[in-house]
Parts: C-alpha cells; sequence; structure tokens
C-alpha cells in the first residue's frame, strides 16, 4: 500500500525585486509596473513513493530542496504543479520543540506540544510524569521554561516527542542539535520506530544513519531528482556529485 | 472546517487556555489589571456623559458598562484573530495544524476574557438591584452571535494580515471608529429614523443594542433585529472563510 504518492511535484518560490508586505506597498506596486519577480525553481519534476513501513531517506547537498521536499509532504507548504497524496497522519519532526511558550511551564509547555503533536488528552495526562522523568526534569515541572537552559529545553522537546505514536515521520536533521548521547537516544527511538513498522521520511547529512536506517533512498541535486533506489547505489551517486 | 475544529479540540482547548494564561501570569493582579481597563473607561465616560452632558437614560452606568463589556469583547477578539496568524510562526512553518485552529482559539481566549468581564457586570447589576426578567433569555444567543461575529472577522483580517501587515493599522482605525459609532455611550434608538437605519446596519451596534433591551430593560427583542445580527454574522463568517481558504495555502511563505 502507498502511504505517500508524489507525481510531477514542483515547487516554484516568488522572488520578488521588493518585497512588499503592506497593502500599501502593493497599491503602490500596481502603478509601478517594472518592480517584478524572479521564480526561483526549488523543486523540480519529483515523483516518488512510499509504501507502509518504509524508511525513504532523502539526500543531498545543501539547497537541492530536500526540506522544501519534506514541508511539502507534511502541506505546510503547497506544491505549484502536481500532486502528493498521503494516506495516514503526519507528525513532523522538523524542529523540535514548536509552540513552546517561555511564559509557561513544563508541565503546561509539554501538554501543548504534545496536542500539537496529536496525542489526546487522556495519553498526555498518562505520559506527563514519564516524559519528565526521562529528561530529568520532574523537579522543574512547575518552572517556567524561560528559566531552563537550551539543553533542558531541548531534552523536554525530545522527550515529549517520542512519545508520540506517529502513523508517518518526518525527520528533518534531528540529529545535528544534540551531542553524542542525544544522538544515542535518537537511534534508540528510531530502531523502535523500525520494529514497530511505521513510515518514515529522513533527510539527513548523516550518511551512516542513513545507510543504517534507510530502505531506498532519494537523491536531490539542484531541485532535481537524480535518482531514488537501493541506498548504497544512491550514496556512490551522491559522492560521485561533489 | 468544522471537523478539523473538532478533530483538533484538545489543541484548541489548550492554546486558548494557554494564552489566556500568559496574559495574566506575570503579575499576580494580571487578571485585575485586565478588568481595570474596562472600568476606567466606564469611569471616564461616566462622568462625562452623566455630569457633564446629563443622560436621560435609567441606569446610565449599567446601560455604559455593558456596551463597553460587548465592544471590548468584540475589540479583543478581533485583535487577537489578527495576530493569531503572524504571532505563532513555529506552528505555521513547521508543521501542520489545520490554521483555523489558531484563529478559533484566539476567538475562544477572548471569548473567556469577555464571560470575565460579564460577571463583573453582573455584579454591577445586582449592586444596582436591576432585577433582570424572563427577557434574558435572548441574551445568549446574542451573546453566541457576537462570538460567531467576532470569529469570522478574525478568520477574514487574521489571513489578511499575513499577506499584507499593514491590516492590523487599517483594522485599528476601524475599532476607533467603530467605537463611536456603536452607541457604546449614547443610545442609537433615540436618533432620527435615517440616522438610526444606517448605525444599525452595525451588526455590533444592532447586538449592543438588543442586549441592553433584553439585560436592562426588560423588552422583548424583535425577531428582525435576532434575525438581521444572524444572518450577518453568518455572512461575514462565510466571507471571511472563503477569504480563510483562498490565503491559507501561503501562509507558511508569507508569515
Amino acid at each position: 500500500m502507498k502511504i505517500i504518492e508524489a507525481t510531477n511535484v514542483s515547487k516554484a518560490y516568488k522572488i520578488p525585486h521588493e518585497k512588499k508586505t503592506t497593502l500599501f506597498e502593493n497599491l503602490c506596486g500596481l502603478m509601478d509596473s517594472k518592480t517584478g519577480y524572479e521564480t526561483f525553481t526549488a523543486l523540480k519534476d519529483i515523483n516518488f513513493s512510499v509504501k507502509k513501513g518504509e524508511w525513504l531517506g532523502i539526500i543531498g547537498h545543501n539547497g537541492s530542496g530536500k526540506s522544501t521536499l519534506l514541508k511539502l509532504i507534511a502541506n505546510t507548504i503547497r506544491p505549484t504543479e502536481g500532486d502528493i497524496l498521503v494516506n495516514g497522519k503526519i507528525t513532523s519532526f522538523l524542529e523540535l520543540g514548536i509552540g513552546f511558550q517561555p511564559d509557561l511551564t513544563a508541565k503546561e509547555n509539554i501538554e501543548i506540544y504534545g496536542s500539537i503533536m496529536g496525542l489526546s488528552d487522556h495519553d498526555i495526562r498518562d505520559r506527563i510524569d514519564d516524559i519528565l522523568e526521562f529528561g530529568g526534569l520532574t523537579r522543574f515541572k512547575d518552572t517556567k521554561i524561560k528559566n531552563f537552559s537550551s539543553g533542558m529545553v531541548v531534552r523536554l522537546a525530545f522527550s515529549t516527542a517520542i512519545q508520540i505514536e506517529p502513523e508517518i515521520l518526518l525527520l528533518d536533521e534531528v540529529l545535528a542539535v544534540g551531542d553524542l548521547d542525544f544522538q544515542k537516544k535518537c537511534f534508540e527511538v528510531f530502531e523502535n520506530y523500525k520494529k514497530m513498522d511505521k513510515t518514515v521520511v529522513y533527510v539527513s547529512h548523516d550518511l551512516s544513519s542513513v545507510v543504517q536506517f534507510c530502505d531506498r533512498v532519494l537523491l536531490l541535486n539542484h531541485g532535481k531528482q537524480v535518482g531514488i533506489g537501493d541506498t548504497e547505489e544512491m550514496i556512490g551517486l551522491y559522492q560521485s556529485l561533489a | 472546517m468544522i471537523r478539523n475544529l473538532w478533530e483538533y479540540r484538545c489543541l484548541v482547548k489548550r492554546l486558548a487556555i494557554s494564552d489566556f494564561k500568559i496574559r495574566y501570569k506575570n503579575s499576580i493582579l494580571g487578571f485585575f489589571w485586565s478588568l481595570l481597563e474596562p472600568l476606567l473607561l466606564l469611569l471616564v465616560l461616566y462622568i462625562v456623559f452623566a455630569y457633564a452632558f446629563p443622560s436621560t437614560q435609567e441606569n446610565y452606568h449599567l446601560f455604559l458598562l455593558i456596551g463597553i463589556v460587548l465592544w471590548d469583547f468584540f475589540t479583543k477578539g478581533t485583535s487577537m484573530g489578527l495576530n493569531s496568524i503572524i504571532g505563532k510562526p513555529g506552528m505555521i512553518r513547521q508543521v501542520y495544524i489545520p490554521r483555523e485552529v489558531l484563529i478559533f482559539s484566539s476567538s475562544l481566549t477572548a471569548l473567556m476574557m469577555a464571560v470575565l468581564e460579564l460577571g463583573v457586570f453582573f455584579i454591577f447589576m445586582a449592586v444596582s438591584r436591576v432585577i433582570p426578567t424572563s427577557t434574558i433569555i435572548y441574551f445568549p444567543v446574542i451573546f453566541i452571535i457576537l462570538f460567531m461575529l467576532i470569529f469570522g472577522s478574525s478568520l477574514a483580517i487574521g489571513a489578511l494580515n499575513t499577506y499584507y501587515r499593514d491590516v492590523q493599522y487599517i483594522w485599528a482605525v476601524v475599532l476607533q471608529a467603530g467605537f463611536f459609532a456603536s452607541g457604546i455611550f449614547f443610545d442609537i434608538s433615540t436618533y432620527p429614523e435615517y440616522i438610526k437605519n444606517i448605525l444599525l446596519l452595525n451588526p455590533v451596534a444592532r447586538i449592543i443594542l438588543i442586549s441592553r433591551e433584553s439585560l436592562l430593560y426588560n423588552a422583548t427583542v424583535p425577531m428582525w433585529d435576532l434575525a438581521f445580527c444572524f444572518a450577518s454574522s453568518i455572512m461575514i463568517l462565510i466571507v471571511g472563510y472563503l477569504i480563510f481558504i483562498k490565503l491559507e495555502p501561503g501562509f507558511a511563505e508569507e508569515v
């Protein structure tokens, strides 16, 4: 069964010569026909599909369109052309700690972050102690997170995020932020997801983790699809690109 | 949209409550400060209109206060709706949640604040020994209509403000004009017919007028007025929704 299917997906961004953010500027722009915009094609003609339980890796140089593709799958931005069909509920792990409010306590932030990630009230109530304990933050549960160190915030976000039971998971460079210990914890969680047959789209520059987890790899270069297929083969192709 | 809001009801609830808390949390007196603002406005308007230009209105302080409370609900609700998308860029760019969730929860936060202010109004009413009669049953209906109006307007201006940041300044002017045009400190129904008809095209003015009738003057609210308010808020809700879905796909790029 195909969980994600992309057909002829393209995404172009308009880059105005002058960014107009107000109605006033837009009205002025109507009179002045010279100021236009250029289009920047971030992705062109991407075709792939992901089966249930599959890990698809996306690799490519910086600016090749990996994150754009992930955002398109997540539905935060929409393709200029083509379609992306998704069967199931997506949890995106593009950034840790979305929606954290500095003026709320750790406990309250877990509740909000949990519900953004799609946990029900009931699940959150059941797991809140586990989450705090996993992050080693039980003592600070009623502390406002503006008083947390950045490491504590990351731990809080991570321990909340791993509680989710995603159907489809999008991972973007999650390893980049943490230290070794954090990466080890991440890998444990990934192993778990693999065992549970979760469908994952994984973007990373860390090729060893791509080899370790991904069943297939999509290689992008300057917004174009170079190839999709066997992990080792694509990584070889990627290294020859440079 | 309704299905989305229902599916994300946990998040709607959490966001509404947390925004509510954030508004008050930094000071123990935060909650009282928020009530102080409408009360001070009440005091100023009362002094001006009860002494400087005596108003013949029975229970003028209650007349004023309910106008202020309802107008405050509209002002706060739409102002929070205006910033609900651009104020949470992380939730727009990094995850997908149906964006109407953010706007709806901001309207709910305003609703919670308005209920508190209404509480104060009822205390004033009790102290002044004004006992509402059976016509009070109209009020919850009117209040819900006002909420729909706020949510509908927020959908439109919240979405527009994401694309055009000066919508917030334009809206501030609209609100200021509305304060004077909505019959908050005067009684529209005493005006000549043609002025009255023009002023009452504004649904908020009509809502304030009929709220007073139901709460303070024991008057049966004419079905026509109720129907007008209901129809105009439904219309604004539909137009707001259409603007919203037209602009929603580009939110992550514009926010």
